[in-house]
This record gives C-alpha cells, sequence and structure tokens, in this order.
C-alpha cells in the first residue's frame, strides 16, 4: 500500500513536470510564432507588453482567462462544453510515452523510475496513434455543436483531413517499426545511438555507414502528413480564416479558446517530438556518445541528451511556423488528392521496400 | 474552307516558323523539361525557394514598423490636419465674421454668428464660431475661402475622443488649437503693407487722412 502510494506520487509529480514542460513551451510558441512571422514578413510581431514583447503569453492568457464565456444559442451545451477539454486532454497526454531524455533510471524511495519518461510502454507508438485520433473528436464535436454553419464546416473538413492523414502518418512510421523491431519510443530511440548515421532518416547499418535502410521517404511523409494533421497551414481548412472565419472554433470564446489554441500548440509539439524520436535519433547525439562522457562527466550526459532533443524538437517547430510564413492554404481536392494520390503510395512503397531491404540486409 | 494564301509563304511565314520554334520546344527538349519539372516536384523545389525567400527576409531584419506612439512619421509640409482659428501679433483675432468658410464647406461644419465691433460699427467680427469636427473631411476649402487666413491647418492628427461632443469645438477651443500651433504670428494687415494706403476711419492706429 505504501508503495503503491508512493509510486502514485513519483508518477504524479512526473506528470506534472512534464505537463508544465508542455505548457511552458506552448506559451513560448504562441510567442515565437508571432515573433517569427512578423521577422519573415518584415514586420516586428508583438513588441508592447515587456521588452521585446515578452511579457505577451502572459498578458494574453490574463485576457483570455478573464474573457466572458459565450455558448451560442442552439448549441448544444454538453458538447459544446466537452470538445475543448477533450481536446486539450488528448494533446496533454500523448506526451506520456515521449522520452525527453536518455532511457536512464533513478531509484528513489526504493523505487525504480525513469525519470525522463512518464510512462514506457511497450506500445507507445500506437497509443500515440490512438491518442491522435482522439483529439479529431474535438474538434469535430466543437464543429458541430456549435450551431453554426462556419462551425459546422470547419468540423467536417477537420473529421475528413485528420482521418485521411492519420493513414499516411500511421504507415509512415511502419517503417521506422520495421527498422527497430519494437513499439516502444524509448527501445526505438536507443536503436539509433552512435551517431546520425544510425538515425532511422539515414539509416545506416549498426555496423555500416551507408543508407540502406533510408526512411527519408517516410520522414518527409510523416512531416507532410504531422502538418496536415495538426491543421497546420497549408493544411489549415478547419479553421480557414479567409473562408470560415475561424472554422471549428468560430463561437468559442474566453478559455474554451485557449483551450484550442494550445492543444493545437500542443499538438505541434507532440509531432515534433515523434518525428525527432522516431526519425532523428530522439535524444541521441549526431555523434557517437556524448561530449560529458569524453570529458568524464558521466553523470551530466543527461543533461547533452535532454539538450540535443530539445533542439530537434524545436527544429520541427521552427519549420512549421516557416512553412506557416511561406505557403498559401490548399484548396480542399488539393488536399485530398494529395493525401490520397501521393503520400499514401509513397508510404505505401516504403514500406514494401523497407521490407525487401530488411529481409536482404537484416540489422543485426 | 479557303484559307489566305498568302500565310503559307512569305514574311509573315517565316516570322511564324521563328515563333513555333520558340514557343514549342521539339521532343528531346520536352523529355528534358518533364524530366526537370518532375524532379523539381518531387523535391518540393518551387516550395524550398519560397521557404529561401522568407528565410532571407528573417535573416535581414528590417521591419516596416513604425511604432507608432512611440515614434511618429514625419509629416509632409502640406499636411491637413486639425483646423484652427488665427490671431494678430497683438492677440486680435483674425476672423471678420465673414461667413465664406461656411458657404464653402461642402460638410456643414461651420457655423458663423457675426456681430459688429463694438464701438467700432465699421468692423464685424465672428461673435460665434463653431465646427462640428466630427463631419470634418478635411478638405481645406474653408482655408482656400477664408479672405483674411484666419483659418489654418496645424499638424495635429491624435484626437479620437471617447464623447464625440468633445469634437463640437466653439471659438475659444479653436483658437487655443491655433495658439498652440502656430506660435509665430502675422502683423495686422496694413502694418504687413506699409506702402499701401488703407483709408479706413476703422484704423486708428494710423494716421488719419487730413482733412
Amino acid at each position: 500500500m505504501t508503495e503503491l502510494s508512493l509510486r502514485l506520487a513519483v508518477s504524479f509529480a512526473q506528470i506534472l513536470a512534464e505537463m508544465s514542460i508542455v505548457m511552458i513551451t506552448v506559451a513560448t510558441m504562441t510567442y515565437f510564432e508571432r515573433k517569427v512571422l512578423g521577422w519573415m514578413q518584415d514586420r516586428m510581431g508583438p513588441m508592447e507588453v515587456g521588452p521585446y514583447g515578452l511579457l505577451q503569453p502572459v498578458a494574453d492568457g490574463i485576457k483570455l482567462f478573464f474573457k466572458e464565456d459565450i455558448v451560442p444559442a442552439g448549441a448544444n451545451r454538453a458538447m459544446f462544453a466537452l470538445a475543448p477539454m477533450l481536446t486539450m486532454v488528448v494533446s496533454m497526454i500523448g506526451f506520456a510515452v515521449i522520452p525527453f531524455g536518455p532511457n536512464m533510471t533513478l531509484d528513489i524511495f526504493g523505487l525504480t523510475i525513469k525519470p525522463f519518461v512518464v510512462a514506457d510502454i511497450n506500445i507507445g507508438v500506437l497509443y500515440i496513434l490512438a491518442i491522435a485520433s482522439i483529439g479529431a473528436y474535438g474538434i469535430i464535436l466543437g464543429g458541430w455543436a456549435s450551431n453554426s454553419k462556419y462551425s459546422l464546416l470547419g468540423g467536417l473538413r477537420a473529421a475528413a483531413q485528420v482521418i485521411s492523414y492519420e493513414l499516411n502518418v500511421g504507415l509512415a512510421l511502419v517503417g521506422v517499426l520495421l527498422l527497430a523491431g519494437t513499439l516502444s519510443l524509448v527501445e526505438i530511440t536507443e536503436a539509433q545511438a552512435g551517431g546520425f548515421w544510425h538515425w532511422f532518416i539515414w539509416g545506416g547499418r549498426p555496423d555500416g555507414f551507408f543508407p540502406i535502410h533510408t526512411q527519408i521517404f517516410a520522414f518527409v511523409v510523416f512531416i507532410i502528413s504531422a502538418v496536415a494533421e495538426t491543421n497546420r497551414i497549408p493544411f489549415d481548412l478547419p479553421e480557414a480564416e479567409s473562408e470560415l472565419v475561424a472554422g471549428f472554433f468560430t463561437e468559442y470564446s474566453g478559455m474554451r479558446f485557449a483551450f484550442f489554441v494550445s492543444a493545437e500548440y500542443a499538438n505541434m509539439t507532440l509531432v515534433s517530438c515523434v518525428a525527432s524520436a522516431l526519425f532523428l535519433g530522439g535524444w541521441n547525439a549526431p555523434y557517437p556518445g556524448t561530449i560529458f562522457e569524453y570529458v568524464g562527466l558521466e553523470q551530466l550526459a543527461w543533461v547533452e541528451h535532454i539538450v540535443w532533443f530539445a533542439a530537434k524538437v524545436y527544429f520541427f517547430l521552427f519549420l512549421f511556423i516557416w512553412i506557416r510564413a511561406t505557403l498559401p492554404r490548399l484548396r480542399y481536392d488539393q488536399l485530398m488528392r494529395f493525401g490520397w494520390k501521393v503520400m499514401l503510395p509513397i508510404a505505401l512503397a516504403n514500406i514494401i521496400i523497407t521490407s525487401i531491404m530488411l529481409y536482404f540486409f537484416p540489422r543485426s | 474552307m479557303i484559307r489566305f494564301s498568302g500565310k503559307r509563304h512569305g514574311y509573315r511565314n517565316q516570322l511564324d516558323n521563328q515563333n513555333n520554334k520558340l514557343n514549342r520546344p521539339d521532343k528531346a527538349d520536352l523529355i528534358n523539361m518533364t524530366f526537370k519539372t518532375w524532379i523539381k516536384t518531387i523535391t518540393f523545389y518551387e516550395i524550398f525557394v519560397g521557404m529561401k525567400v522568407t528565410m532571407s527576409h528573417m535573416l535581414h531584419y528590417r521591419p516596416v514598423t513604425l511604432q507608432y506612439p512611440h515614434e511618429k512619421r514625419t509629416l509632409p509640409d502640406n499636411y491637413r490636419g486639425m483646423l484652427a482659428l488665427l490671431r494678430y501679433d497683438d492677440g486680435v483675432e483674425k476672423c471678420v465674421g465673414c461667413d465664406l468658410c461656411e458657404a464653402a464647406c461642402p460638410s456643414r461644419v461651420i457655423r458663423v454668428v457675426s456681430a459688429e465691433v463694438p464701438d467700432e460699427p465699421t468692423k464685424r467680427y465672428a461673435k460665434e464660431y463653431y465646427m462640428d469636427m466630427t463631419r470634418c473631411l478635411f478638405c481645406g476649402l474653408c482655408v482656400d475661402a477664408c479672405p483674411v487666413d484666419a483659418l489654418g491647418m496645424t499638424r495635429e492628427f491624435e484626437w479620437s475622443v471617447y464623447d464625440k461632443r468633445q469634437l463640437h469645438l466653439n471659438k475659444e477651443q479653436l483658437l487655443a488649437i491655433g495658439d498652440r500651433s502656430f506660435p509665430v504670428r502675422e502683423k495686422q494687415l496694413e502694418l504687413q503693407h506699409p506702402n499701401v494706403a488703407f483709408f479706413n476711419v476703422a484704423f486708428k492706429h494710423l494716421p488719419q487722412k487730413p482733412s
């Protein structure tokens, strides 16, 4: 009993830490996105609140917290309230299986815990795919329950889009799963240790440098599908502000709106984490081992690992913003054609070719 | 169907041939082109070119933003801002109450109540002078219409108010705007032109016509 409660307490502390990291990332991203977009468009971005607008996320949070919470007439109140919560929760719990740091264990109070991953379950990738699909329900419910034509159109678009691109995400990951032979994100990342040529985007065998099992096509498919799945420009049809006001969250205000927005950023962070863990070696540095090990500070190697993981994740987050600053929105039929006629065949061909290559050149 | 036979030969035809050669590539070119475009498509070449542009704008950061309340742009010399009533350098109002500004105004902003100057029956002045600035479109016709240059356009433009009745200005307010915007005042007309004879009984400070 005491062990159980201790375990619960430790897990709770881990979840709290992980959630605060994610929320800080989300707050940073709201500021960072507006800044980078401004710089790329010869503007300044937020400049008024604090030095260089640094306190803008705080001001936005306070403003949204004290805003009036409006439920439109004729809305399904229960569903309307459920949708943002569902989206938010789902975007948060996906992080449970993401390894932020190396797979080391820590002994406290007689318990053996992994400090950098909340739950190292052996079906991590499957869990993330399942959770990400539930996230679509929040969007669809929000669009449907609002009793507004714009919201409904946004929700319908989100349904079609998320389902088509979820498929590509799943198929793009299959190649990596074939290489790693496991569904646990920790083990997949560990399989890529020892230099950037072991990362699955390059796909060198453990004993060789030649990119024989390269997953670069799967990587490209995954990144594009991830952009579409998180409803980001150029695939932001569910919230197309020039056509559908704000799409599925047109009728939302105050904290519920904030939930949708922060869920979007949390989803971006989640897919960035998945992309860096599965394709770019997660916490592994692009060189074998770590610098801290070379200088004889093995205890601090985890710092370097975490820095590398964060660098990769923030690279992807920057990529999202960069793409947003560059590309216009796709038309609906273009989106569907691209998903089903281009991305899906590439992902399927990647699975077949990877399987054949693995059959003739096994990894060990 | 009869075709214009002249088109088959001659200068026109040569031109057409040349054009065709320019417009329509032969087969090898076509294959090359399609291969190139195909490569460009699968490598997302155009997207990367676009991303290069945005990145170069971020690296060469030259914002066009003007941090407005903190920094203000320099206004052009002929800027047409808030209207004001002016005075001569001795503090006398320029306005003679002639109503020409009221007549010239296309938006009926101005209302003038003219009256005689007390004890000077040959002179008139604006006893009351109202401007409804909610209607003003800053065309400057009143300034042009004024025969004595009693109206001026200042460079003030920050006149947002919470109560639009505050934009209904009376003579004192308009004079105050003129006082703060035009610190350098003109002399009285008769003093500006010393070689012009002003034969008017109203100018008591001038030497009177010998009788």
